[in-house]
């Protein structure tokens, strides 16, 4: 099986030969693995492009996640961005407010100006392998346009905003979805890290986050398999999670892999969770190899199993603990 | 349930208007003093944080009891400011430049300020320069620096570096804090104390002050 095959069994319930390795190989670990500056890729789509499809063939990893640059990527709606060196890029100021801003929210065009060119570049120069379109839910572009701590205020301050927010920022969600789905990408992952119950009460994930997650998985997901991304604990919320409708869900390293499979039965493919900064950043070899036994221990029985990173590879990760992960991954993931 | 107790709990209920109310009455009563509400107020948010390790609240209930501290000290401020001790101090403070985070350095400095010290908040996002250019022009005595997320922490570094370069680090201390920051980031960083919240803060200041001989 190549690995596009491999995800596509995964997916449709079929027991592939091996576990796919797909780690979050995206636009944080990518640019510093293949020695480019964060700076120079996440300005520049084409950068980003190569730095994924180099870091994809020397990993020998199933997949990667298709980051375009932040110049033609409007991933956070036109919020201003510092980027600098390899630093994490940093939105440094909200657009939205208050109310009075909601017109603020501007729907991207990503065909304009050749935005999308990028993930096509990707795609091709991947080959075989799963490229993986990142998109932020609209809960997410919500918290990144009104800022993190105005937002969670408004939960009991204005928790009309925050819906209206949500509403406003929901077609950017699915226009860009649907635009990395024409590019040619193999899955989407909507990524939803602050509806996390290590973030906010299960109750507030329901009330706020859920709805338009559901929607936006039901909208994007008749194009493509839908991978759901919650970072830190979603334990909690995982049978509702499950019940978007999300092919995948991406679950980070501090929820217990079996705990997860008990909570939402057999029907939904759950990829992950190797710890990527206490394991894959600051851990031996040893330590790799003993989580990735543990993981496939939990997961990889009955197949609709995804070995993977919880969350991206940090920037400064060493490159022999990514390949570590791949190389135990295929060494005791085979069926 | 005396009139400190009521406050605690307003505050550990996010529930700012009560807050607001005990306030306006702490400074018509007028007769508390200025450490027993800073106490009172710091056990309150340590009760918040604890509830938070527990599982019980989350980010948007801890941010509602900030804001109730937020409302009251904005009340409370010219009271305490009033009954203040002589100034044991003069601190610089800001948000490092990335990061716009606020409500928690608005409420160490509303407590330094109760606590007798001239603070100079220069806000959030702040860049090394302007912090050194503050330190000179007041003389100040702490640089505070706040930093609520980890990915600042290259702009903690220039900031000591630009006080190396202005030579002033020898002058100042210099404390980090902030929600996400650690002990072990503050020690990598080089800064002379690390500060999590209100009751710490406060302490290694009056320990670095101390040490300087004020």
């Amino acid at each position: 099986m190549n690995p596009r095959d491999r995800f596509a069994a995964v997916i449709a319930g079929e027991q592939p030969d091996f576990v796919p390795v797909i780690p979050v190989l995206d636009g944080y670990f990518a640019p510093r693995l293949t020695g480019r500056k964060n700076d120079e890729c996440w300005l520049d789509g084409a950068c980003m492009a190569a730095a994924l499809a180099e870091g994809l063939r020397r990993l020998g990893c199933d997949g990667v996640v298709a980051e375009m640059g932040l110049g033609e990527n409007p991933n956070v709606l036109g919020c201003p961005l510092e980027v600098r060196g390899h630093q994490v890029p940093l939105v440094v100021d909200t657009l939205v407010n208050g109310p009075e801003d909601l017109t603020k929210v501007k729907v991207p065009d990503p065909w304009a100006e050749g935005k999308m060119e990028p993930v096509q570049q990707l795609v091709e120069a991947a080959g075989d392998s799963v490229v993986i379109g990142s998109v932020r839910s609209p809960f997410e572009f919500a918290a990144t346009v009104r800022g993190l701590i105005g937002f969670m205020t408004d939960f009991y301050g204005n928790p009309g905003l925050v819906r209206d927010l949500i509403d406003a920022c929901f077609p950017a969600t699915i226009t860009l979805g649907l635009a990395l789905a024409g590019s040619g990408v193999d899955a989407l992952v909507i990524k939803d890290s602050f509806a996390s119950s290590s973030m906010i009460s299960p109750g507030h994930y329901l009330e706020f986050a859920f709805p338009s997650e559901a929607e936006a998985v039901k909208e994007l997901g008749g194009k493509l398999p839908v991978i759901l991304h919650v970072c830190r604990n979603s334990l909690p919320i995982l049978p509702d999670m499950a019940r978007t409708g999300a092919a995948v869900l991406e679950i980070d390293s501090p929820v217990d892999l079996i705990k997860a499979r008990e909570a939402v039965g057999s029907a939904v493919v759950l990829k992950g969770n190797i710890d990527a900064v206490g394991v894959i950043e600051k851990g031996s070899r040893a330590d790799v190899e003993s989580a990735v036994r543990a993981a496939l221990e939990a997961a990889k029985p009955g197949g609709r199993f995804i070995l993977s990173t919880g969350d991206s590879i940090p920037s400064s990760a060493p490159e022999e603990n990514v390949a570590a992960l791949v190389e135990f991954g295929r060494e005791f993931g085979k069926y | 349930m005396d009139l400190l107790s009521r406050f605690q709990k307003a505050i550990i209920d996010g529930d700012a208007d009560a807050a607001a109310a005990i306030a306006e009455d702490i400074t018509r009563v007028a007769e508390v003093r200025p450490d027993a509400i800073i106490n009172s107020l710091s056990g309150a948010m340590e009760t918040v944080g604890g509830k938070y390790e527990t599982g019980e609240y989350f980010i948007p209930e801890m941010l509602r009891s900030a804001e109730a501290v937020e409302k009251a000290l904005s009340l409370l401020d010219p009271y305490l400011f009033e009954r203040r001790r002589d100034f044991s101090g003069v601190i610089v403070i800001g948000t490092v430049k990335g990061d716009i985070h606020n409500i928690g350095k608005n409420i160490i400095v509303s407590a330094l300020r109760a606590s007798g010290y001239e603070v100079h908040d220069l806000g959030v996002n702040v860049p090394a320069g302007k912090f050194v250019d503050r330190v000179k022009e007041v003389n100040a005595d702490l640089l505070l620096l706040s930093a609520f997320t980890t990915s600042t922490k290259q702009a903690l570094v220039e900031v000591l570096t630009a006080l190396e370069e202005a030579g002033l680090r020898g002058r100042v201390k210099v404390v980090s804090g902030g929600a996400a920051h650690s002990e072990e980031l503050a020690r990598d960083v080089g800064v002379d104390a690390f500060a999590s919240d209100v009751k710490s803060t406060l302490a290694v200041c009056r320990e670095l002050l101390g040490k300087r001989g004020h």
